[in-house]
């Protein structure tokens, strides 16, 4: 038994270390938007999102805290740069789920793959 | 066979209480009801661990839920390419306790076994101790990935009753044991609830109504 546990728990070691061999493709984590340390391509469509309030995300329209592309402060500024994957995350997810709850088209929150592999969109 | 259904309904219906037609699609809710699954398994493990063992089937129902909870794990690991960043460095803190919890469990179940309880624990009573504080740090650190993980237990009253329920199976061994010699399912059993409290969980979060 041990030895059946210890090569499962082995080849889990690899699928986390090379990948999933069967889940197609695999985002590539790289230095992206001018990040120091290498994050996940994300993807986000505007145009998928145009009945939001803009700044729904874009906090920096009222509150003055910033400017440029959302990742200019996300990813370089160190004092939020370790809140990243939270942030986003609470912000995607908790939008989409809040919608769900409510009853209306938004799309549930979905699994990693559908927001992580890299788009081109506007 | 009502223990363990009692079981899975607290643990199911509790992620019915808010936002029950809330879903992610079949493949997250299919692999996290395969998670529930299992942690619905180690609370009725520990529910049923009175002074009056059947060792032998509480032994073999380990092994079908430590497989169950490799499933969780594999699910997710196979069928989704960006899950394994989620237990690299850097990775959330209930993701890392989800794997420990993991790991415990497949430490608890070898280890109970002879003779390698031989080597480790110098008498039974020493062994019954270690395996039940295993046990507990076990059903703690899954009870900590799927509650702050927060994909299903959105409110405050699904957390505290979560953590409730966890407690109680837990630190309820004196009222447990008063009920009894609880009979300890089959993994058929065990297999059959875990499909249909899945399904259920998966078809209605999934179906549009």
């Amino acid at each position: 038994m041990k030895i059946v546990f210890g090569i499962v728990v082995f080849i889990g070691a690899l699928i986390v270390v090379f990948g999933s061999p069967i889940a197609g493709e695999i985002p590539v984590k790289e230095n992206r938007y001018g990040s120091t340390e290498p994050i996940l391509p994300m993807s986000f469509a505007h145009t998928d999102h145009a009945q939001q309030n803009c700044i729904d995300c874009h906090h920096n329209y009222v509150d003055g805290t910033g400017g440029g592309l959302c990742m200019t402060c996300h990813v370089t500024d160190p004092k939020i740069r370790p809140l990243l994957e939270k942030q986003y995350h609470d912000l995607c997810r908790g939008c989409h789920a809040e919608k769900a709850a409510e009853g209306i088209e938004g799309g549930p929150p979905r699994e990693c793959m559908a927001c992580h592999l890299g788009d081109d969109l506007p | 066979m009502k223990s363990l259904l009692a079981t899975f309904a607290a643990v199911f219906l509790i992620t019915f209480l808010a936002a029950p037609t809330m879903g992610a699609g079949w493949f997250w809710d299919t692999g996290n009801a395969i998670g529930f699954a299992a942690f619905g398994g180690l609370l009725y493990l520990t529910v049923t661990s009175n002074r009056r063992l059947d060792v032998r089937a509480h032994q073999v129902l380990g092994y079908g839920v430590l497989f169950v909870a490799v499933a969780h794990a594999f699910w997710f690991l196979l069928g989704d390419a960006v899950v394994p960043e989620f237990l690299k460095p850097g990775a959330p803190d209930y993701m890392w306790l989800g794997l420990v919890s993991l790991l415990l469990l497949g430490i608890l179940i070898t280890v109970a076994l002879v003779p390698d309880r031989m080597r480790v624990h110098k008498d039974y009573p020493a062994f019954k101790y270690w395996h039940r504080v295993v046990a507990i740090a076990t059903v703690a650190t899954a009870t900590y990935h799927i509650v702050v993980s927060n994909f299903y237990l959105g409110t405050w009253y699904q957390a505290f009753l979560f953590v409730l329920i966890t407690l109680a199976a837990s630190f309820g061994r004196a009222y447990w044991i008063k009920l009894g010699q609880l009979p300890i399912a089959t993994n058929l059993a065990y297999g059959l609830a875990s499909i249909a409290f899945g399904a259920l969980f998966v078809v209605t979060r999934n179906l549009p109504l």
